[in-house]
């Protein structure tokens, strides 16, 4: 968005300006905002926490947010930091995953021509009901889950992607790539246990 | 894994079975599916795509991943109290 094409919310806006914005800009978004907190902590109430805590931080700081830019990906943005930082450290989740670690060694695989193929039919996922597909999402680790759920299920693009995960280009899609074999894995593993001809 | 009689099929058909640059395909199938290759690799996917088993079945196998995420998933909304309260919060700020 150019930015003669944007407007920032001035301070001095009054209220109902803020109010007009938040009502018009954020709020219709509140359904996918509750979708993802509920994806990334895997419980009801904490993502009830999480969108109300958004949604407060997003009108506290609506001066920073330009009129006619992406709100959708300010607000998953603001949402996903406040995961990071409040709810995170007091997550349900054991075990977590250093994806730094891992997109490192992932990367340095390159080189090596080491491939990832992961023996998985299209019709067996075919087959497959949403639950099982989300129970294996819901077994990535986050960080992993998180450019799945941004991608896939929301549709942002690389560009918000990268914006939202204050990330280069470059690693939403190494991290995409990986994140989407790690899936792959879990699809076949689920598959095989349940009977399913992979 | 393909079974003895699919690569006799694909053998005779001219389509190779194994990719040798398989990563940098998988990468590049990626892309295309997101809607975000650039035209030289969607010349390459339009010129190389069917003559390639293992990229025909891993396009296939993304595309549907995709699809199942997207369309198969419980979508939940948003409960009105939260919605309420979170109204009511912002009065008070």
């Amino acid at each position: 968005m150019p930015v003669a094409m944007s407007k920032i919310v001035k301070e001095e806006s009054t209220d109902d300006q803020r109010y007009h914005i938040f009502n018009k800009e954020f709020l219709p978004h509140i359904d996918s905002m509750y979708n993802f907190a509920f994806r990334l902590t895997m419980d009801e109430d904490d993502a009830h926490d999480l969108v109300q805590d958004t949604y407060l931080k997003a009108f506290r700081f609506i001066s920073s947010f330009e009129q006619g830019t992406n709100a959708k990906a300010w607000l998953f943005r603001i949402l996903k930091n406040s995961f990071i930082n409040d709810y995170r450290k007091r997550s349900k989740e054991p075990a977590k995953v250093d994806y730094q670690e891992i997109e490192t060694t992932y990367n340095s695989e390159e080189g090596g021509e080491v491939q990832q193929t992961v023996d998985l039919r299209a019709h067996t996922v075919q087959d497959m009901i949403g639950d099982e597909v989300a129970n294996a999402l819901n077994s990535l680790p986050v960080d992993f889950r998180t450019v799945i759920i941004i991608c896939d299920i929301e549709g942002f693009t690389y560009e918000e992607m990268a914006k939202i995960l204050d990330i280069p280009i470059g690693t939403v899609r190494s991290r995409l790539h990986r994140a989407r074999n790690l899936l792959k894995e879990k699809l076949k593993n689920y598959a095989t246990s349940m009977g399913y001809d992979t | 894994m393909m079974s003895n009689s699919s690569v006799d099929a694909a053998n005779k058909a001219g389509i190779k079975t194994s990719c040798e640059n398989h990563e940098k395909c998988m990468r590049m199938i990626q892309a295309i599916l997101d809607g975000e290759a650039t035209e030289e690799e969607k010349n390459h996917f339009r010129d190389n795509m069917d003559v390639c088993m293992p990229c025909i079945n891993e396009y296939h196998l993304v595309k549907c991943i995709k699809e199942s995420l997207c369309n198969r998933l419980e979508r939940k909304t948003c409960p009105e109290n939260l919605i309420n309260t979170i109204k009511l919060k912002l009065d008070l700020l």
